[in-house]
């Protein structure tokens, strides 16, 4: 009886392996196409020669030569890169102190404070962007490019610390009191041993914040002034007159920069020599 | 002035003295009311199972942790107050704890740096150390690169680099494996001579303490429990505590009476005569396995009969476990030398006697 049970087994599994997994294969195609797709249609139209958003009628650049010479988007291009740059430069800073404080600080209050960091991580940007406006309003600030930048800050400073602070718990304690050992004070400790050590990880959430920053729309649409306004929120305003194949050009450059970003966040902790570079997600 | 232990030619002013200091952790004493006076130059070591308070106490000495009570005093400074970078000791760190972004140079020039010297001198200094620890050819390398004794010996590098008055070094050789920490126990004797730095060394390695150390002090529950030559604390135990944990002892009770101890249902083991033990008391006798004679008794050693119960043949030595009375059973050790002879060794069940000299005996009172 078990003899005859078990023999049949490795048959079955043979011919398992070889019938191909068609249902799988088609939901991923499905599944790419539907992600795909759209963006593909507004990369292709930004090279169309025509205005049509419908017919490809030829290749050409002048979409991007018209956006260059649009100064309202330019306008907002600058103020994007000028925020998220003022936002990704804030964020850091204050993310790795928390980070620090947060890990180093034993006692309730830490623990409280870990989890209220987390809060804005799963807020809904709305909310965020909504409460800002308030905020903003409440107190008579007038909008501009320093309320989003403050805005952004704030939303962000949660990202760094989720990714520095893992790396910040693995860090061996013995290393700063080596350095103080050997004659340094808290301070140069902390500049000349633990920051270097904690360098790749900052470097990655420095990059991920400006990518983040740069893309946002919501809380920027909520706290921006009228003029300028960041580009993701100009681009959305231009759509309501109508859609200019402009936008596709600008669409396009957009996510060129994204991929570019991204791709530089997760080849930073490779760069330094840390295997893993993916783990700036897991923050491990 | 408190007191404190004095100790046999000592100059007047110790590398390092403890005076009572205490070290609680939520109520729990780490350490408790200890006093030390370490020898300039001197291989001191603390020694101890996990949790008797070396570790605490050394951390004390390099200032990462405050003393509750009491003062630590460097070459007669009261340096209590001081942070570590105001102190003139290095520590090497279990961890070793390197700076992995530096080289191997710039980890061990890490400390002239931070003093300011030179930049010439420092990469005199470095050079010369590189040398001394034997890692030529690996300046440039980073510690991730190295192998595990490599790394210990860029962690001793750093330190001694600095030429502090006291080394402290906190189980350094724990994570290597046997035999590279045998090698590097050697070297690390021979590197203390050289450069003629007080060692402080934490370890719980009893062999490690006696092949290397000038002086023990065997910590137990936060307090010193014995301080002395590795052969005082080997020899001359003072306490079960200290006879048990410096390696293996015989431990049996009986009643004393009259320069001897009468073993519960077993024979009487002749001690020589106890001022300090009052007759008709219980106590402890330890004798060390390697103290007891098997053969070629000497004129009036006391011999006492007994049976052999287990051999265990264990490459240079062999072990017999022998029972002198139901329950009583002690440990012989003899040295397999080219005399001795396999077929000589005596099996389970055979009756032998053994003899011992009184003075190895130490009787301990309840």
């Amino acid at each position: 009886m078990s003899a005859t049970a078990t023999t049949p087994r490795p048959r079955r599994r043979r011919r398992g392996s070889r019938r191909r997994p068609v249902f799988a294969i088609a939901t991923t195609v499905v599944f790419f196409v539907l992600l795909y797709l759209p963006i593909a249609m507004v990369v292709l139209f930004s090279f169309n020669s025509q205005k049509s958003l419908t017919v490809f009628k030829g290749f050409s650049l002048r979409w991007y030569e018209a956006f260059f010479h649009d100064s309202v988007l330019l306008g907002s291009l600058g103020m994007s890169l000028e925020v998220s740059l003022v936002a990704m430069l804030g964020s850091v800073v204050l993310g790795v102190a928390l980070a620090l404080g947060l890990v180093r600080h034993k006692g309730r209050l830490g623990s409280y404070a870990g989890l209220i960091m987390m809060v804005p991580l799963i807020t809904p940007e709305i909310v965020t962007g909504v409460a800002s406006l308030l905020l903003f309003k409440g107190l008579g600030i007038t909008l501009n490019s320093g309320t989003v930048m403050i805005a952004e800050i704030t939303f962000s400073i949660s990202y760094v610390t989720v990714i520095l602070r893992s790396r910040v718990a693995a860090l061996n304690p013995e290393v700063e009191e080596a350095a103080m050992d050997l004659g340094a004070t808290r301070w140069q400790a902390l500049r000349l041993v633990t920051l270097p050590a904690l360098l790749p990880a900052i470097l990655a959430s420095a990059v991920l914040i400006f990518a983040l920053v740069f893309d946002d729309f919501v809380l920027a649409y909520f706290t921006t002034g009228v003029d300028p306004q960041p580009l993701a929120v100009r681009i959305y305003s231009a759509i309501r007159f109508g859609v200019e194949p402009t936008i596709n050009a600008v669409g396009t450059m957009m996510l060129a920069g994204s991929i570019t970003l991204i791709g530089l966040a997760l080849a930073i902790p490779r760069l330094f020599g840390r295997r893993g570079g993916l783990d700036l997600i897991s923050g491990e | 002035m408190t007191q404190t232990p004095v100790v046999p030619d000592a100059p007047a002013v110790p590398a390092v003295r403890l005076e009572h200091i205490s070290k609680e952790f939520n109520g729990s004493h780490a350490v408790r009311d200890l006093c030390l006076d370490i020898a300039p130059g001197e291989f001191f070591s603390l020694l101890g199972p996990s949790g008797c308070g070396k570790t605490t106490t050394l951390r004390m000495i390099g200032g990462f942790a405050d003393p509750t009570d009491g003062a630590v005093l460097l070459s007669g400074e009261d340096v209590t107050a001081l942070p570590p970078n105001k102190r003139n000791v290095n520590t090497v760190f279990q961890s070793y704890a390197l700076f992995d972004h530096l080289s191997v140079a710039d980890n061990i020039g890490f400390g002239l740096r931070r003093k300011g010297v030179p930049k010439a001198e420092i990469r005199e200094r470095v050079g010369a150390m590189v040398d001394l620890v034997q890692l030529g050819g690996m300046a440039e390398r980073k510690p991730r690169t190295l192998s595990g004794g490599q790394r210990q010996r860029v962690a001793l590098a750093r330190a001694l680099v600095n030429r502090p008055a006291v080394l402290l070094l906190d189980e350094p050789l724990a994570a290597l494996d046997l035999k590279l920490r045998r090698q590097m126990q050697v070297e690390l004797k021979q590197i203390q001579r050289e450069v003629g730095i007080t060692f402080v060394f934490v370890t719980h390695d009893q062999d490690e303490a006696l092949t290397m150390s000038d002086r023990v002090a065997v910590m137990n529950g936060g307090r010193v429990e014995q301080c002395g030559t590795p052969e005082d604390v080997y020899e001359r135990p003072e306490s079960r505590f200290v006879a048990a944990f410096m390696g293996t002892s015989n431990l049996v009770s009986g009643v004393y009476r009259d320069g001897a101890v009468q073993l519960d249902g077993g024979p009487s083991l002749p001690v020589g005569t106890r001022p300090g033990i009052a007759d008709g008391s219980t106590v402890d006798v330890s004798i060390r396995p390697e103290k007891i004679w098997l053969s070629d008794f000497e004129p009036g050693m006391p011999v006492v009969g007994g049976v052999i119960r287990e051999t265990v043949y264990s490459g240079p030595t062999t072990t017999y476990l022998i029972e002198l009375a139901p329950g009583v059973t002690v440990a012989a050790l003899e040295q397999n030398t080219a005399r001795a002879r396999m077929e000589d060794r005596w099996e389970g069940g055979e009756r032998v006697e053994i003899g011992y000299d009184p003075e190895h005996c130490l009787v301990l009172g309840r």
